[in-house]
């Protein structure tokens, strides 16, 4: 699989975090076809890696496939052809259940539109990214009550969404994809609808999380904003044209090499 | 924190065996986080159903309460008041019980009261100048007549064995309204056959037997010496044992006349009682059955809302999919949401129902009876009712694509 990916990335691959690792992330040749006449490629064969710890921007023009991409690697949708594999387990042998259980496990969701309810406040907000897991109220109160400080929403638990601003929402969002510490966090556009100072804020703020642990995968139309995220790979017209990365943002990465020689 | 949860997941074999599962008690929280969130529309939505099951309780309750007045009344009354009365022959004629036939009937062991009544052919007037057809009886009876009814006396007083051979007259209470005597100030008279006969009592209403209620009773002996009448029974009286009613119910016709049983009628004037209570069965179906219709229309009320609130909830639906809800999850969410919705208008229409059948048998003096039943019946159909009428819209959210539900519409 590494031929396919760009020439950028190949020589960081080489001493970076691709090494000898265990990806987290991996698609091979994966192709969504939607149907019609002819049938819409969305995805045209997209190989593509992503190691524990790498903060990775998907960036690319609308229409060009990222949403797909997200849906795929996210788990919302299934590839037509092709192999997903997330910590390890090939995800086409898995039935809808498993599915929802690797979801609710494996991944974090932060999108564009925040998608918060309304009838509750952050807190419980927050505890649902728990609610799939048969984890106890108290239990996920409590984890939502950290993670919400990891977010630096500690003052605002029992505020609703309706009483806080675009960035505080935003902020609710992310604590609830990360409440469950999940393998990777997916985040579709999640500046979108910020403006510029609180967009670099929410940017920080993901940069701080990946300096933590967390594997994030951005995915947005912004170049500016992907241009100072460590890791790029640009899509075009459901191919990957671009994979590249910046050299100081593959530390994270290289903390953890005993790890990899072990799994 | 997250690196070593990290490692654990990696070092510890293969982690996606984890599977989604939800508690009862969360799907319950996350059915009714819906409603809440829209307090308007969800108590809108359950007055309709509030509205079929207050109707079908409100009816249950006050033809319960109807039926559970009716019951005591006729504790108070008594079933053991028998009635019997001369027939028709073969040929549709008019018979009379022979003449010895009271005292034939007081020798049944059980009977422990009887009196006989004899109509006699003649008007009761006001004065002899007066000739209304006031549809009232004369009637000669024994002194026994009020303890085997039960009557009792409104004002004056009741013939004995004195009184019952004068030109005296104790008057029913309808005979006491038509006649135009209300008390007996200035001790007034009544004419019979031309004769005044002073009036010395006015009863209260008998409700086995509104017969004597438009009579003026005399003595057998008054009729006989001072009318010159024939006292021929025309219905006889009597209270037996209460375990033996039928016994002597069957025995009565060839007690009362031997060689022509068939000849003699036997009635319990409080079954026409008891038939009330069970006239109103099908008024009340008819009602039940309206109160359905309502229940049904509340239930169709209840599926358009939740087929709305999945439209308009297709994020949170996406969203939820995304934390890993499962097909079943989501489905379930709506229908227990959707079940809430409809168990909260059976509540209200429970204890609605329950307070117009308090207000209403309070009203009508009646005893209150709200039937247990009715109301756990109420809630729990409702419950059901929501259940089924959330399984379209759960079944529709369900099958939302998670890809597309959470893209912005």
């Amino acid at each position: 699989m590494r031929p396919d990916q760009s020439t950028a990335a190949a020589p960081i691959a080489g001493s970076g975090p691709a090494s000898g690792g265990h990806p987290v992330l991996e698609l091979e040749d994966i192709t969504r076809l939607y149907p019609g006449s002819p049938p819409v490629r969305a995805l045209d064969g997209v190989t593509l890696s992503v190691q524990r710890g790498e903060l990775v921007a998907i960036v690319g023009a609308s229409g060009s496939g990222k949403s797909t991409l997200l849906n795929v690697i996210g788990t919302l949708d299934r590839p037509t052809s092709g192999k997903l594999t997330i910590e390890g387990t090939p995800v086409a042998e898995l039935s809808e259940g498993a599915l929802a259980g690797l979801r609710s496990n494996q991944i974090g969701f932060i999108f564009q539109q925040f998608h918060l309810l309304e009838a509750v406040g952050a807190i419980d907000n927050v505890a649902t990214g728990l609610l799939y897991q048969g984890v106890s109220r108290r239990k996920r109160r409590q984890l939502a009550t950290e993670a919400l400080k990891r977010v630096g929403l500690g003052s605002r638990l029992g505020h609703r969404p309706t009483q806080m601003s675009g960035g505080e929402r935003q902020r609710v969002a992310i604590a609830r994809a990360i409440v469950s510490d999940p393998a990777i966090v997916l985040a579709d556009e999640p500046t979108g609808n910020l403006d510029s100072k609180t967009s670099s804020d929410i940017i920080d703020l993901l940069r701080r999380l990946n300096d933590d642990g967390s594997t994030i995968i951005i995915i947005t139309h912004d170049q500016e904003l992907s241009a100072s995220l460590p890791r790029r790979v640009t899509i075009s017209d459901g191919r990957v044209v671009g994979d590249s990365r910046s050299e100081p943002t593959a530390t994270p990465s290289d903390s953890q090499p005993t790890e990899r020689v072990l799994s | 924190m997250s690196s070593s949860a990290s490692m654990a997941r990696s070092s510890g074999g293969n982690p996606v065996r984890l599977r989604s599962k939800m508690r009862l008690s969360d799907a319950v929280v996350a059915g009714t986080q819906g409603l809440r969130g829209r307090k308007a529309r969800t108590f809108m939505t359950a007055i309709g159903i509030a509205i079929g099951i207050a109707s079908m309780v409100a009816v249950l309750g006050i033809s319960a309460s109807s039926k559970a007045d009716l019951i005591a009344e006729l504790d108070k009354l008594g079933t053991n008041l028998l009635q019997v009365q001369a027939g028709q022959n073969v040929f549709g004629e008019s018979t009379q019980l022979p003449a010895p036939s009271p005292a034939m009937v007081r020798r049944i062991g059980p009977t422990q009261n009887a009196s006989s009544v004899s109509e006699l052919q003649t008007d009761v007037q006001r004065n002899r100048f007066v000739e209304d057809r006031n549809g009232l009886d004369v009637l000669a009876t024994e002194p026994q007549l009020l303890d085997t009814l039960e009557g009792s006396v409104a004002t004056g007083r009741w013939l004995d064995e004195g009184t019952a051979t004068l030109p005296t007259v104790v008057l029913g209470s309808v005979a006491s309204e038509r006649l135009g005597i209300n008390d007996l100030d200035g001790t007034p008279t009544v004419d019979i056959a031309d004769r005044p006969f002073a009036v010395i009592g006015i009863l209260n209403p008998f409700p086995l037997n509104p017969d004597i209620d438009r009579a003026v009773l005399i003595g057998n002996e008054a009729a006989e010496t001072v009318l010159g009448a024939e006292i021929v029974p025309t219905s006889i009286f009597l209270r037996t044992d209460p375990e033996s009613v039928e016994a002597v119910r069957a025995v009565l016709p060839r007690t009362v006349n031997p060689a022509d049983p068939n000849e003699v009628s036997v009635s319990r004037p409080s079954d026409a009682l008891e038939a009330r209570a069970q006239v109103d069965q099908n008024l009340q179906n008819l009602l039940l059955g309206l109160g359905g219709v309502a229940l049904l229309v509340g239930g169709v009320g209840i599926a358009n809302i939740m087929v709305i609130s999945v439209l308009e909830r297709r994020g949170e639906i996406g969203l939820r999919r995304a934390l890993g809800a499962t097909r079943r999850h989501i489905a379930g969410q709506f229908v227990i949401e959707s079940s809430m919705l409809a168990a909260l208008g059976g509540v209200i229409g429970v204890a609605l129902g329950a307070a117009v059948t308090v207000g209403y048998a309070r009203r009508q003096d009646w005893l209150v009876d709200v039937p247990l039943e009715a109301l756990g019946l109420g809630v729990a159909g409702a419950l059901v009712l929501g259940a089924l009428a959330g399984l379209y819209p759960a079944i529709r959210a369900a099958r939302l694509d998670p890809a597309e539900a959470v893209r912005p519409a």
